[in-house]
Order: C-alpha cells, then structure tokens, then sequence
C-alpha cells in the first residue's frame, strides 16, 4: 500500500486582503498551515507528498526555499515531488533554479512533462513546471504513462484558457491512476478517486469560500482511494441575514452575532442581507462590520411594499408613474434597487403616513 | 347623456359606531350635518371604503389603520353595506362585507343586470382610471390642517408645487430628493473610504518597496567599499597581490640559499686557506691562526645573516598567511553581499508585482458604486416623470386656480402665480402679492379654488363628486355665499359635512337648493 497526500495553492508570502485587520494574521497562518502540514506529516508518515504548484504566491526568496527545504528534512522518509505553478513560475533568474533540494525532493525543473521514479516504490511521476507566467498550450492532454506496472500519477496545475487548458475527459482516459491538480483555490473532485483539485490550502482572500485543506489517498492493489481532509484554520463563509418587517438594526445585530457564535468568531463572513423590512425602517449594514470579521457586507433587502396595490393605488400620480416606468420593463439590479430606492423616498417622505 | 358620477344613495351596515342607516343624496349641493363626533368622517371613510376597500396595514401599524378604527364593536362580520350610484349613464349597485376572514362583494350594473367582478378590475373600469389617491387629492377635500400663518403658506405652496408636479398633494418632491441625496452621500462616503483605505495599503506598499531600495543601495556601498579595499590589496587580475607576496617569498628563499652557498664557500676557501698556508709557510702557525679566524669571522656574520633571512621567510610566510586570511573573508562578505543583493531585487520584484496588481483591482467597481448609480437614477427618473406631469397638468392646474379664485372673489383676484423657489403670489387687479400677507380667509379661497381645480385637472373626462369636510369654518359670510353660490353654478354633486349651521342658512338665504342628511 502507498499513501499520499496532494495538496497545492499554499500561496507562502501570500498577504491575504490587505487593508483588512486580519490580512497579517493570514499571512502568517498560510506559513503555519503549511509547516503543520509537514509536522503532521513527521508524526504519521505518508509516501508521497505531492505539491501541484503555486506553494510560493510569488518568486519564492532564497531564504523561502532554504526553510521550505529544512522542512523537508524532517519527513525523510516521504517522497516529495513539486512543480513550479503560474505564481511561482521558473523565471530566468528564479532562485528555484539549480536549487540544492534535499534528497528526498524531485523538482521539475522544466517546462516539458518527464517522468521520475520514486526511489524503490513502484512509483511514476509525471510533470512540468511553468517557465512562463502564461502557457495557453495544452501540454497535459496527450500525456500517457508509459510503464504498466506500478502506481502512475501525473502532477498538473491550471485548467484555465490561459494556464495550460485541459481536456478533462481526454485526461480522464489517459491511464493515469491518480491527476493531482492545483491552481483551483475551490477543492473539487473531477473524476472520482482519480482526478481532482485539492483547492488552496488556507483560503487566500475573500473569493476562496468554504472549506479548505488537502487530498489525502493510498493505492492498492491498483485501485486509489481518496478523502478530503479540512485543514485550514479558519475559512471564509457566507452569512445570510434574513431579515423581515419587524426587525430593526438592534435584532439584526443580534442575529450576526448569534451566528456568529455559533459558526465561530475566527472565520471571516461574507455577509448577505436578504428579505423585506418595513419601508420606514431604516438599517445601517456597514454597521455589521464592527461584530466580526467582515469581508464584505450585500445588502439585497427591499422595503416591504406590494408594487401591484401600490400601483393601483397610485395611477395617475407621481408614485404610480414612477412604479409603472420601472415595472414595464425587466429590470436590471440597478434598476430594481432605483425603483425601491426612489419609491421608498417619495413615499416615506411624504406628508401622508397614514 | 350626463357624464358625472353622482353618489345616490347607501346603507351602511355597519361600519364604526353607524349601523343600519340609509342616505338619499341629490345629485346637486348635499349638507351632511352633525355635531362633533356624530360620524361625519365615518361616512366619508365608509364611501372611500366601498370604492376601494380597505388596505390592512401590516405588523404593528395594523392596531390602528382603518380597519382597526372602522371595525364595529358589535357584530363585527358584518362590516359593510351597499352603495348606489350613477357613472357613464349607467346604474351601478355595490355591495361590501371588509371582515377579515370573510370578505366579499357584490356589483351590479342595474340597468342591463350584469354581473360584475371586483377582481378583474371592472370596478376600477368603471371609476375611470380614478385611483384611491387620485380620489384622495380631488374627491375628498379636508380642511387645511396648519393654524399658523407661515404654516399655510408652506403648506399652500406644497399643494401647489405637489400637485403640479406629482398629482398628490401628499408627496413632497423636495424631501423625497433630499433623502435620496443623503443617501447617496453616505454611499459616497463610503465609497471614499474604501478608496482611502487601498491608497493607504498602496503607500503602505510603496514605503517597503522604498525601504528595500535603501537597503540595496546599503548593500551596494558596501560592495564598492569591499572593491576599493580589494584594489588597494592589488587585487585586480593583472596585479595580483598573492603573486606579489609569493615572488617576495621566493626572493628571500633565493637569498637564503645563496647565503648557504657562500657560507659553504667560506669554509672551503678557509679550510683551503688554513691548508695551503700550512704546506707554504710550515713551521709559521700565526697565519693559519689569522686565516682561520678571519673563516670564522665571515662564517659569524654569515651565520647572522642567514638566520635574518629566515627570520624574514617567516614574517613574510605569516603575512601572506593572514593576507590569504583576509582575502578569504573579503571573498566570503562579497558573495554574501552578493546574495543579499539577489535576495532584495527578488523581494523587491515580488512587491511590484503586488503593487501592480493592486493598481490593477483599482478599477474594479464598488459595490457602493452601484447604490450610487442606483440613486442616481432614481433620482433623475423622478424628475423626469415629474417635469411630465408638470407639463400636463402644472400650467392647466394654475390657469384653472386663478379662474375660480377671480370667480368667487368677485374679480378681486384674478390670477394665482408661482416663481422657479415655488414661492406662490395672487394678482390683484394692480399688483401681485406675497401668499404670506394675504389675510387667512383669502388663502382658504385660494386653497379652495385649487382644491376644485385639481378635481377637475387630475380626473381629467370624469367628473366625480366633492366631499368637502368642514372646509368652511374660517370662511365669513360674504365668502361663504360667494364659493356655495360658485358650487351651484358648477351643477356638480356636492357634500358639504358641517357641524354649523351657516351654510344651510345661507343657502337657504341665497335660494340655493340642497339636500340636507342629518347624522
């Protein structure tokens, strides 16, 4: 049996949404997550550690790569085979050239596929690494593993129009018995045990939602095995607010922080307000931010107005001009929002309140 | 064929405190009197309330909307009645119940028995495009509500410049634009900040990269300063201060060995000398004596001679040992250097990259943006479809207003005007002046003659009845016969709810004839 573990997208030196208050802590956390990864690794070791490009967010600095090396000393007796993605790409002068890696570390150091054996295991790698930040060429496509026997795996990284497009059925039938992919932050399995992205590490800004970790496997008797293991310390989720006629700006907060509780206060939210309040209610979102980590604040709710009675109550003035002008065509969002915003103001402002 | 619609009569039911009453109206001037609290407004609710139903509010404003209000305390299913009347020459019957859980309607053409359907719009057909506001703006005519003066010019002007503009005296276009303005300015704010926000992480950015730079340039001097040194050791290629030092070593080995020649010498020429002296001069021992220490003489000062120069080989041996020393350590602080240097461009490199792509995400847009495009447009919308009704009915409205003043103020007055601040003016025969010197009995006229022009103005073909609620309260006598005696030349239907009994005497004074309801 070979065990494995493929992860990718670590993003080291990564400053995760600068300006925000947590952005240091993240980039601190990417480093920790990673050397957690090794040190678990130490305790519980695996065969294969596959790394599926961007561990570095940029060119990687020597002192990065002489660290990232000293971790590797410490799981000697784990395989690892690394590339180099579209962020930390071989440039010219790039300091993973000709770097002394440890024994127990195979890096593909050019940008055509080859295949490396795993010392004695029964084990093929094959990979590339990006010399350009850009490679529009499909380079995985026709790969093929050329020996039978033994646990074939090829490394990849992109997927993307301009980060080596690929062909997912084509791969799919290649005969390789395991595709560890990176450069998708979102984990996802594309072929059942045989093909997947194991998302970034630690989500690297607000766009990386949910969960976050690695891919963890083992082969045997021909057959791979995976399961995804959650391994970031904190995650970016979405935190939908409902709110409705009766609530107000207190009753808001206490539900934010409510949920909060409840989901954790280290994660950071997305927070999307949703539903009706009462047209004279007034709610101040931005205010959320000071409950949490907020990352951004959408606020989707409309004042409770039924457009149909109001129109009918209000033809052939202003208000039921103004509602029918927006309602005789499909609206934008923009539109939408203008159509509750302007209505919201005549009406509120008016004289009549009954 | 008479076009009006013309209220004949209703039931109620029961409705707030009235239950089972009927009323007769003519379709000319109405009197519906009663005292204070007697239900005048109950009736004017009820009629509102068959043509339109009753809106229930929701949450906790139900407590006290209409229904609430209007809801008997006795019987409380049945809550309704029936209402008779006249529209387009046709006869029409309508019959409500509002009880919440068992609402219904009924609605009759009787002329030609048709049944008609509430819910497909055919009570809103036959209104004639007259909506519940509309009805609220022209129909139903309350007193003005401000007992000051500066009060009922603001509040004459807002009819004024509502009506024109929006067709519902109850809107207030200029505090609706306010709060859309406030609006956008916080969206602004905002918006203002988050940009403050990424231009200080940019200079935040901008201040490491200036920061990395000195520290290149540090290193760079330090790099020159090694240069200088190593060239004032002959360190450059050609003149190579390893090379130097050894040709002086080996110098001083050549002398070394030279002197051990010349010391060997010495002790064969004296050997040799000592010897030949002794076959030459056999017997005479004094010079061989001198010869021989004049050998050792030369081998003494040899002897010292050379051990200086060895003395020298090691001096020059330990300084070229401690210069090789140096050197390494020059050789090892460049390479160092050198590797600093390499380190601080990549770092450097990497944080343009960042700043890039930063500059790059500038030109995202905020969310606050669309808000603000939002507003924007509702904004301009409103005033768009507000110049529209202007164009339709502001000068109509005004040309109407001046036409009822002048008529029941005798020509007193005979135009209504208003500049661009909305500020409202009256044309005497002589000169125009200002609303706010104009004595209250003259703004009620005018409030009046705009109240009826509005009727007529906004329900456009239709001509629906007026109900005027206790409007003529501030009114003196003179007035009061000139705006009834104006009603009757009109030939519209009327309901005048007083709780005095002036009107029905000057009516009956003027010769005006009117049904008079009690309560």
């Amino acid at each position: 049996m070979i065990r494995f573990i493929h992860l990718a997208d670590v993003h080291l030196g990564a400053v995760p949404d600068r300006g925000c208050p947590w952005s240091r802590e993240r980039e601190e956390e990417i480093w920790e997550t990673f050397r957690r990864v090794i040190a678990s690794i130490s305790k519980n070791p695996v065969d294969l550690l596959f790394i599926a490009g961007d561990l570095f967010h940029r060119q990687p600095l020597l002192r990065e790569l002489k660290e990232v090396n000293y971790l590797f000393s410490t799981i000697p007796d784990t395989q690892i085979f690394m590339m180099a993605g579209n962020h930390d790409y071989l440039a010219q002068d790039s300091f993973y050239r000709g770097f002394p890696w440890e024994p127990n570390v195979v890096f593909f150091e050019r940008e055509s596929p080859m295949v490396v054996k795993a010392g004695e295991l029964d084990v093929y790698v094959t990979g590339l690494s990006y010399e350009h930040r850009e490679i529009r060429e499909p380079l995985y496509d026709s790969l093929k593993p050329e020996i039978q026997d033994g646990f074939h795996v090829l490394l990849a990284h992109g997927g993307d129009e301009t980060h080596i497009p690929m062909d997912r059925t084509a791969l799919g039938a290649s005969g390789f018995d395991y595709i560890a992919m990176g450069h998708i932050h979102k984990p996802q399995s594309l072929i059942r045990d045989r093909m997947a992205y194991s998302g970034a590490l630690e989500p690297i800004d607000r766009n990386d939602m949910g969960e976050h970790g690695y891919i963890e496997g083992r082969f045997e008797n021909g057959q791979v095995r995976t399961r995804f293991v959650p391994f970031a310390c904190r995650s970016y989720q979405k935190l939908v607010l409902t709110v409705r006629e009766d609530s107000t700006q207190y009753s808001l907060e206490e539900m934010m922080k409510m949920d909060i509780m409840k989901r954790g206060g280290k994660n950071i939210y997305k927070v999307v307000l949703q539903g009706w309040h009462a047209p004279e209610t007034l709610l101040f979102p931005e205010k959320l931010r000071a409950l949490g980590n907020v990352a951004e604040i959408l606020d989707e709710t409309r004042p409770a107005y039924d457009l149909e009675a109001l129109s009918r109550r209000y033809s052939g003035t202003l208000v039921g001009d103004y509602i029918a002008y927006f309602l005789k065509k499909d609206m934008t969002l923009v539109e939408e929002k203008a159509l509750y915003y302007g209505l919201q103001a005549l009406l509120e402002t008016g004289m009549n309140l009954k | 064929m008479k076009k009006d619609m013309i209220i004949k009569r209703f039931t109620i039911k029961n409705f707030g405190k009235i239950h089972d009453r009927t009323m007769e109206l003519s379709p000319g001037i109405n009197v519906l009197y009663g005292e204070n609290e007697s239900g005048k407004t109950t009736v004017h609710t009820f009629l509102k309330s068959m043509f339109y139903g009753i809106q229930r509010q929701r949450g906790k404003a139900a407590r006290t909307d209409t229904y609430s209000m209007y809801e008997p305390w006795e019987n409380p299913a049945v809550f309704g009645g029936t209402l008779w009347f006249e529209n387009g020459g046709k006869n029409f019957r309508l019959t409500r119940n509002f009880y919440k859980t068992d609402q219904s309607w009924e609605f009759l053409c009787e002329d030609d028995g048709e049944v008609l359907d509430l819910e497909k719009g055919d009570l809103d057909a036959v209104l004639g495009g007259v909506s519940e506001v509309v009805y609220e703006n022209t129909v139903s005519v309350a007193q003005l509500k401000s007992v000051t003066g500066q009060d009922l010019v603001r509040e004459l002007q807002n009819y004024m410049a509502s009506y024109q503009g929006t067709g519902d005296s109850e809107l207030d276009i200029g505090r609706a634009m306010q709060m859309l303005k406030m609006n956008r300015k916080g969206f602004q704010v905002q918006a203002q900040k988050r940009q403050k926000e990424t231009e200080k992480e940019q200079e935040k950015l901008v201040a490491k990269m200036d920061y990395i730079r000195s520290e290149m340039q540090n290193l760079n001097d330090q790099r020159e300063d090694l240069r200088a040194r190593e060239t004032s050791l002959h360190m450059t290629e050609e003149e190579n201060g390893e090379a130097i030092l050894d040709a002086r070593i080996e110098k001083i080995r050549k002398n070394q060995k030279s002197f051990y020649a010349t010391l060997l010498a010495t002790v064969i020429v004296a050997l040799a000398g000592i010897f030949v002296l002794g076959q030459v001069l056999s017997g005479s021992v004094l010079p061989r004596i001198v010869v021989g220490i004049l050998g050792i003489l030369a081998l003494g000062w040899e002897g010292i001679h050379i051990r200086n120069l060895s003395e020298e080989l090691e001096r020059r041996q330990r300084m070229k040992a401690r210069w090789t020393q140096k050197q390494e350590k020059m050789r090892w602080n460049r390479e160092n250097l050198d590797e600093a240097l390499k380190e601080k461009e990549k770092a450097l490199e990497n944080l343009q990259t960042d700043y890039q792509e930063m500059q790059d995400n500038v030109y995202l847009p905020l969310a606050q943006e669309m808000e603000i495009e939002a507003l924007n447009l509702a904004m301009d919308t409103i005033t768009r479809l507000s110049s529209n009704i202007h164009k339709y009915v502001g000068e109509g409205l005004r040309r109407r207003t001046s036409q009822i003043l002048s008529e029941i103020t005798g020509g007193r007055y005979t135009e209504v005007l208003m500049d661009e601040g909305l500020h409202m003016m009256v044309n005497t025969q002589e000169r125009t002046v200002p609303l706010a010197n104009l004595s209250r009995g003259t703004m009620e006229q005018i409030y009046f003659a705009l109240r009826m022009a509005a009727g007529e103005v906004l329900c456009g073909r239709e001509r629906f009845p007026v109900i005027l609620d206790d409007v003529f309260g501030m009114y003196d006598e003179e007035r009061l016969a000139a705006v009834l005696g104006w009603l009757h030349k009109e030939q519209r239907q009327v309901i005048i709810s007083t709780c005095h009994k002036r009107e029905m005497e000057i009516l009956e004074k003027e010769g005006i004839p009117y049904n008079r309801l009690v309560l």
